[in-house]
């Protein structure tokens, strides 16, 4: 990824943001502002800022951590992105049919491994640990609603 | 009834046994996350945001000052021992601090740094309870349009001001109004950039915004470099934690000068803690007897600094509790936390909220003896928090993040959100976008847009009236100067010489 594919990116956030304004319904109320001109003066600015942003990139005057010396990324990044992002969709398709504990102790791993902790025993102790306090912490001791931790036993 | 009855009748709520637990449990918390390197104050209270519905707005804000102040003052263990500044504005007592350590003086590097940050926190303390008043007194001749003049200027200064780049500033603050506007307009009824999900018709949520662009998007980020995968070196706390006689000698002035500069920038729109704390660092270095140390650990470049970052924070409490303005992305969730309570914020909140907020402000008196009596003492257990190995220290910070989010309202789409928003926070924190005018323009835009219609409707959709009216005039030009004259001096110091 580089500067230019954030200009990208933006630019398609501009078109995005625009389409929604144009399908604002319009207000039967009779008023000096109506919904929509808030929305389209913050758009019209950011399609300005992207413009700007996107030929300041195509100049190479934008800044990539990853160019830097002490910043740059070791072997493995994506697949270490890649472990920490499954351990948040293993949350979200968990969370519904078994409670908190397992998947958030599936997360933690995810996180974990993304940190280089080998996927194994000592891990899965650890986050489920983790995950077992907050629970507790969080649904038993101050009532925060987090479902179940364990559908079948509490 | 006049400040000074009512700071003590707010000492009366705050020294009550469960007021006085909160508050500790705040001090102990907000040490630990200014301890821990990846966690700051604004992520911790956006995740204890949840708990707005159980526990009372005092007892909770009691514990979000206490917070504050605690990462102020753990965030200088982290610095002097590991030399991992968590925030910009620790980056003076990193370079000072480290070096002390080095040389066998970590112990008095901790103690200047508590000391000074006691003696710093309770002057803008002091300097809150007696200006707070004042200002609200003027705020209260404001109406629509100088509230919107006043948020115009306060996102401009965020933007323009801080940060490395004005034009990224810009964007993130665009994005963050954008983000902001998403739900149903209050005052018509319709839906705007809702894409027809009934999902996203309340709009976005703060806390799912600033967790996962604070926690998820920099774990993203540290687990994207690779580098973070065992913990740091961390120093011995080796020597005396009692400073001799030249060290008391050298660090008082240190204090108080730095608490001069940290409470007045720090309570501007765009004043920060970097700007102060840079200002003391230099500043002592002028008057110093030894300037020959600095750079080699010079007390006086812990002492004036860490004062500063404290009176800073005290000040950031100004706007916020005075005009409703946050200043700070810390700020911007304390004012979504008053919005969870329900409680308007601006200058009337000292007259509706009177209790509240001066009990609030006793905290901070407490809160400051409660964090010295903490830090020193207790600077083994932060030692030990030192050595949590990264991989199981980030599992904790994510499972925790997820868990608020999920808590807050059982939906696995702000889950969802959560991790959007962690990768939104990774490619901002690789490209170098601030986070802050994100959060301050997701929070802000919606209300300034409110008062701009407000002060339409009033003038009959007259838009002179953001500029006929002295005080919103000048608001607006100091906004415009912000936008203009930096770059012009960017462009005139570019300027090859003849």
């Amino acid at each position: 990824m580089k500067p230019v594919h954030i200009a990208f990116a933006l630019a398609a956030l501009f078109g995005v943001a625009a389409w929604q304004v144009a399908v604002i319904p319009e207000s039967l109320m009779q008023m000096a502002v109506g919904p929509s001109l808030v929305p389209a003066a913050v758009v019209a600015a950011l399609g300005v800022l992207a413009l700007l942003y996107g030929i300041s990139a195509v100049r190479g005057r934008q800044v990539d951590e990853s160019h830097a010396e002490d910043q740059s990324a070791l072997p493995g990044a994506r697949t270490r992105l890649l472990s920490l992002l499954a351990g948040g969709v293993a949350f979200m398709a968990l969370i519904g049919p078994l409670g908190f504990i397992v998947p958030g102790t599936l997360c933690g791993m995810g996180v974990a491994r993304a940190f280089d902790a080998p996927l194994g025993l000592k891990s899965l102790a650890i986050c489920a640990a983790i995950a077992t306090s907050f629970w507790l912490l969080f649904a038993v001791l101050l009532g925060v609603g987090l479902g179940p931790g364990l559908p079948w036993f509490f | 009834m006049s400040s000074f009855d009512a700071l003590l009748a707010g000492f009366g709520n705050a020294l009550q046994p469960v007021t006085l637990m909160w508050g500790f449990v705040g001090c102990f918390v907000g040490t630990l996350v200014g301890v821990l390197p990846g966690i700051g104050p604004a992520l911790t209270i956006a995740l204890l945001l949840p708990l707005t519905y159980h526990v009372p707005a005092t007892s909770m804000f009691v514990m979000f000052a206490g917070i504050y102040y605690g990462a102020a003052y753990g965030g200088s263990t982290t610095s002097i021992l590991i030399k991992t500044p968590g925030e910009a504005s620790s980056m003076m007592t990193a370079l000072e601090g480290n070096k002390m350590a080095r040389r066998g003086r970590a112990g008095q590097a901790l103690a200047t740094a508590a000391i000074g940050s006691f003696v710093a926190g309770t002057i803008g303390t002091l300097a809150l309870t007696f200006f707070a008043p004042m200002v609200v007194e003027a705020a209260l001749a404001f109406g629509p349009a100088e509230y919107f003049s006043l948020m115009v200027l306060s996102v401009v200064a965020v933007s323009a001001v801080l940060g490395n780049s004005m034009l990224r500033g810009l964007i993130a603050l665009t994005v963050g109004a954008l983000l902001g506007l998403i739900g149903i307009d209050l005052q018509t009824g319709q839906p705007r950039f809702t894409f027809g999900q009934a999902a996203l018709l309340d709009g976005i949520e703060v806390t799912v915004a600033a967790v996962g662009i604070f926690a998820v998007g920099e774990a993203l980020y540290l687990a994207w470099q690779g580098r973070e995968s065992k913990a740091g070196e961390v120093m011995k706390v080796s020597g005396s934690l009692w400073m001799s006689k030249s060290d008391w000698a050298r660090s008082w002035k240190a204090w108080f000068r730095g608490a001069f500069y940290g409470f007045p920038i720090g309570a501007m729109p765009a004043g920060g803690a970097e700007l102060p704390t840079l200002l003391s660092y230099y500043t002592e270095k002028k008057l110093s007897k030894h300037p020959e140390e600095f750079g080699h650990g010079a007390i006086e470049g812990v002492a004036g600094p860490e004062a500063a970052n404290n009176a800073a924070a005290a000040g950031v409490l100004m706007p916020l509790l005075t005009l409703g303005i946050p200043t700070s992305a810390t700020a911007a969730i304390m004012l979504s936390a008053f919005e969870g309570y329900g409680i308007q914020t601006g200058p009337q909140l000292f007259a509706s909220q009177g209790s509240l907020v001066w009990t609030l402000i006793a905290s901070l008196y407490i809160g400051n003896v409660i964090l010295l009596i903490l830090n020193l003492p207790l600077v083994g257990l932060w030692v030990k928090l030192l050595k949590i190995p990264p991989p199981w220290l980030y599992a904790g910070i994510i499972v925790i993040s997820t868990a608020g989010v999920y808590g807050a309202g059982n939906s696995v789409f702000n889950v969802g959100l959560l991790f959007f928003f962690g990768l939104m926070g990774y490619a901002m924190r690789r490209f170098d976008f601030p986070a802050a005018p994100l959060i301050v323009g997701l929070i802000l835009a919606p209300m300034a847009e409110q008062s701009m219609r407000q002060a339409l409707t009033i003038s009959m959709g007259d838009w002179s009236t953001f500029v006929t009216r002295p005080l919103s005039a000048s608001l607006i030009g100091i906004a415009a100067l912000l936008l203009v004259v930096p770059a012009l001096l960017r462009k005139r110091n570019h300027k090859p010489s003849a």
